[in-house]
């Protein structure tokens, strides 16, 4: 039984607790550690496993064999419509995403639309996860066509780790592909927001996934350690710090800030855009790595950056768990380090919106944090770089001299423009993981789209096989 | 010259004197000018008692104030009291971990040794420890406390002791400068030394620090070989989680009892884990009257928390050859009555100080 109110869920069968989901069925710590809420309410029990746990399930993942790809397609679509609509680990999807928006503090509505968008993505993971396929490779040694192509896909590694963040439950479509290659994968949740991957983990155990082959493993800071060590190939989310620790170790694949761009040249109009644009920045709660942090204008971006500043200033401020809400919610604490952080990375730039502050106190202990836009002076200034988790836009002109330099590092590069030599040399830049063009919003994505290349780029070679045909 | 001392401080950790009226010859001892070590009779005069008069029981222990920090410079020499006069026999310089910056240093003279050793030995006779089996024990010697603690315990118990040295305060250094790498190198180099000899010879003890233990669960001959032919596995200098505990005890050494030690090096010997619990229970340890008094305090406060809750740990070492009241532990520990007729509090569930990180702010939406 369960009451969900305006600001808590009320469990009458106790605490919610999140167990770690291991080789050997769930598993708590004695002291489970709290999940609070943004307005630092305990909301949920997560059990901790200590390194001794983690190197133990790793040696159980290593020795379990990989998911059989017979039924895999209806496994993962059983698994996709218990994550939408199960009661899983104990929680209705409405308990869970209230759960996840709370301590997120991502929009109820952003949470729910993700819900879908998950499953959709679990129920296409293989055929996913084949896209990246090279054309040379058979899917396996008995695929009747490797006797013509003579080479097989193969795994780097049997042991897939992910270190997930907990800023959008979309994180968690990708390390799908990774099962589906046959890799047993160990998921480590985000402390802040656990309840997707747990949820997820729990509906593809129910689907027929085994114990063995993917687990749960919450841990503190120093067992992820433990974790990304003993793993073949792992999936680390963080900062530029966390990007520079593993920039050198060819088993990790960092998933840092995206600085996400829109770039709009002098032979379009981009009122025709706007729509498209205040939703690349603001959509999602801005705290996807797929938002705009950045939109460069050729020509005078002051109109562009006051017509945006109009449209973001409308959005209102509410509680996450609000059907209306649009904007992200965190503890108060964080949103004034936030804030004040936001004043020092701005100083010297052009304010339009979020000059005076963006903490808007919900009174509560939590706060939700208002869009920021400002102008820069040139299309080389440094606060473009700034990638801050709610809707923070720069806005910087950009000239024909400036050349691709302020457009480098970036996951996705929208671009509003007919020059078709311009998108020729974006697509050419390496360090430009994506590139939409037209009226697409940033964060649009497809299954079988590459997110960061195809993970299987990471994860898997193609082995000359002779003489078995 | 020797001066005389009374011989309740001389009494042995199984002569079963009064604390408080050992810790009054203590203060005695210490703070009298003809016998005190030049180190406490300076400070003597900063005190804003008389220890002589004022403490008349292990509770006034509380009356000091910390004073450990000093350890890191004093020369060692002043921290002997001259009632040994020329008998003084030192045995040991110990330093701390180094954790907190530059080590603290004390003594271990020949007659503390003795006593420490033999409350040890007693405990771990209480646990059922075979005598005369072979130690293998892996742990920091040299400057350290414990390996010269384990290899003293071995000794009573009449088992000759293999041993493989390690050097904390660099793997220390290796964490912090975030070389995770070369710790797991370390690591690993110390795991092929006790390789070597766990499988060639016959090792009915094996006394290691957490760390390490964790470490052999990855392996699976080492895990075959303890659980077939070691009889008891010492833990210690480190802290042990209950759920890591746990998990050692029942799963990783099934087949061995994991005896917990918990001592450090202001203490000058190890607390032995009270036996008779289980491993779903609370690891405790008892402190070692008249010599070794521990509190559990608020931090914020310094008053005594209530049993059976958490709390920073003070250690109070009161000897003839040395005095360490109120030292503040980097530890947290629960409050338990202590068995017997111990003084002061019992430990449960021994614990790192938590650190406070403020909030930081890392670009990126992760």
């Amino acid at each position: 039984m369960t009451v969900v109110t305006a600001g808590t869920v009320v469990k009458a069968d106790g605490p919610v607790y999140l167990d770690a989901l291991g080789p050997g069925g769930p598993y708590r710590t004695r002291v489970p550690s709290g999940v609070t809420d943004v307005s630092g309410t305990d909301v949920a029990r997560l059990s901790l496993v200590p390194p001794v746990y983690v190197h133990r399930a790793l040696a159980a993942l290593r020795k379990a064999e990989a998911v059989p790809t017979a039924g895999l397609d209806t496994l993962l679509e059983t698994a996709a419509e218990e994550f939408a609509t199960g009661t899983v680990g104990g929680l209705g999807v409405r308990e869970y995403e209230h759960l996840v928006s709370r301590t997120s503090g991502s929009p109820l509505t952003v949470v729910r639309t993700a819900t879908r968008d998950t499953a959709r993505f679990v129920g296409l993971a293989r055929s996913s996860a084949d896209r990246g396929r090279p054309r040379g490779a058979a899917r396996h040694s008995g695929d009747p066509t490797l006797g013509s192509r003579h080479a097989v896909w193969a795994r780097r590694g049997e042991v897939f780790a992910v270190n997930a963040s907990g800023n959008h439950p979309g994180v968690h479509r990708l390390w799908l592909e990774a099962l589906t290659l046959g890799y047993r994968v160990a998921v480590r949740p985000s402390r802040r927001e656990p309840f997707t991957p747990h949820r997820l983990v729990g509906a593809l155990h129910r689907a027929g996934v085994r114990e063995d082959q993917l687990v749960l493993l919450p841990t503190d800071h120093q067992a992820a350690g433990a974790l990304i060590r003993g793993a073949d190939r792992a999936v680390v989310y963080g900062g530029d710090d966390v990007v520079a620790r593993y920039a050198h170790d060819a088993r990790v694949l960092p998933q840092g800030p995206g600085r996400t761009k829109i770039l709009v040249t002098a032979d379009t109009d981009w009122r025709g855009y706007l729509d498209t644009i205040v939703a690349s920045v603001a959509d999602e709660g801005g705290t996807a790595c797929v938002n705009a942090t950045a939109v460069l204008v050729e020509g005078d971006p002051a109109p562009l950056a006051e017509a945006v500043a109009d449209r973001l200033s409308r959005l209102p401020g509410l509680p996450p768990q609000d059907a209306r809400a649009v904007l992200p919610v965190y503890p108060l604490d964080r949103a004034r380090a936030l804030d004040s952080y936001l004043r020092k990375v701005a100083a010297g730039t052009r304010a339009w919106l979020g000059g005076d502050g963006i903490v808007d106190d919900l009174g509560d202990g939590s706060a939700v944090l208002r869009p920021a836009v400002h102008q820069v002076d040139h299309a080389g200034a440094p606060q473009p770089r700034a990638e801050l988790p709610f809707p923070c836009v720069w806005i910087a002109p950009w000239t024909r001299s400036d050349g691709i330099a302020p457009l480098r590092d970036t996951l996705v590069l929208s671009l509003l423009s007919r020059d078709h030599a311009l998108l020729a040399t974006l697509l050419a830049e390496p360090t430009i993981a994506n590139v939409y063009a037209g009226d697409r919003p940033t964060y649009w994505m497809a299954p079988g789209v590459p997110h960061d290349s195809y993970l299987s780029d990471f994860l898997m070679r193609s082995k000359a096989v002779v003489g078995f045909e | 010259m020797t001066y005389e001392s009374p011989s309740v401080l001389d009494a042995g950790p199984s002569d079963g004197v009064d604390p408080d009226e050992f810790l009054r010859a203590a203060m005695r001892w210490h703070f009298d000018p003809a016998t005190g070590s030049r180190y406490w009779l300076d400070r003597a005069e900063r005190l804003a008692f008389d220890p002589r008069q004022d403490v008349k029981g292990v509770a006034d222990l509380s009356l000091f104030p910390d004073l450990t920090d000093e350890l890191r410079h004093v020369p060692v020499a002043d921290l002997i009291p001259r009632g040994y006069g020329g008998d003084a026999r030192l045995i040991n310089v110990f330093d701390s971990g180094g954790t907190t910056g530059a080590p603290k240093r004390v003594v271990q003279l020949d007659d503390w040794m003795r006593h420490s050793t033999e409350q040890v030995d007693r405990r771990l006779r209480e646990h059922g420890l075979p005598l005369g089996a072979q130690w293998l024990t892996v742990a920091p010697t040299g400057p350290h406390l414990v390996g010269d603690v384990l290899q003293r315990a071995a000794a009573a118990l009449g088992g000759p002791a293999l041993s493989i040295d390690m050097d904390p305060r660099w793997v220390k250094k290796l964490i912090a400068a975030g070389r995770g790498d070369e710790v797991e190198s370390y690591t690993d180099h110390l795991v092929e030394q006790c390789r070597r000899i766990l499988l060639t010879q016959d090792v009915g003890v094996l006394a290691a620090t957490t760390a390490l233990l964790e470490r052999f669960a990855r392996e699976d001959d080492l895990l075959e070989r303890i659980n077939g032919s070691v009889r008891a596995i010492l833990w210690g200098g480190t802290h042990m989680d209950p759920d890591t505990r746990h998990l050692l005890a029942t799963e990783v050494f099934p087949d061995v009892p994991l005896i917990g030690m918990y001592g450090n090096t202001m203490m000058l010997t190890a607390l032995l884990e009270r036996p008779g619990l289980d491993a779903s229970q609370p690891c405790v340890f008892d402190p070692v009257s008249p010599y070794v008094f521990l509190s559990v305090v608020d931090p914020a406060t310094g008053e005594r928390v209530e049993v059976g809750e958490r709390g920073q740990v003070i250690v109070s070492h009161v000897s003839k050859s040395m005095l360490i009241p109120n030292n503040a532990e980097r530890d947290t520990a629960v409050r338990v009555r202590p068995a017997g007729d111990h003084a002061g509090d019992a430990v449960a569930d021994v614990a790192p100080v938590a650190t406070v990180k403020g909030e930081t702010v890392i670009e990126g939406v992760y």
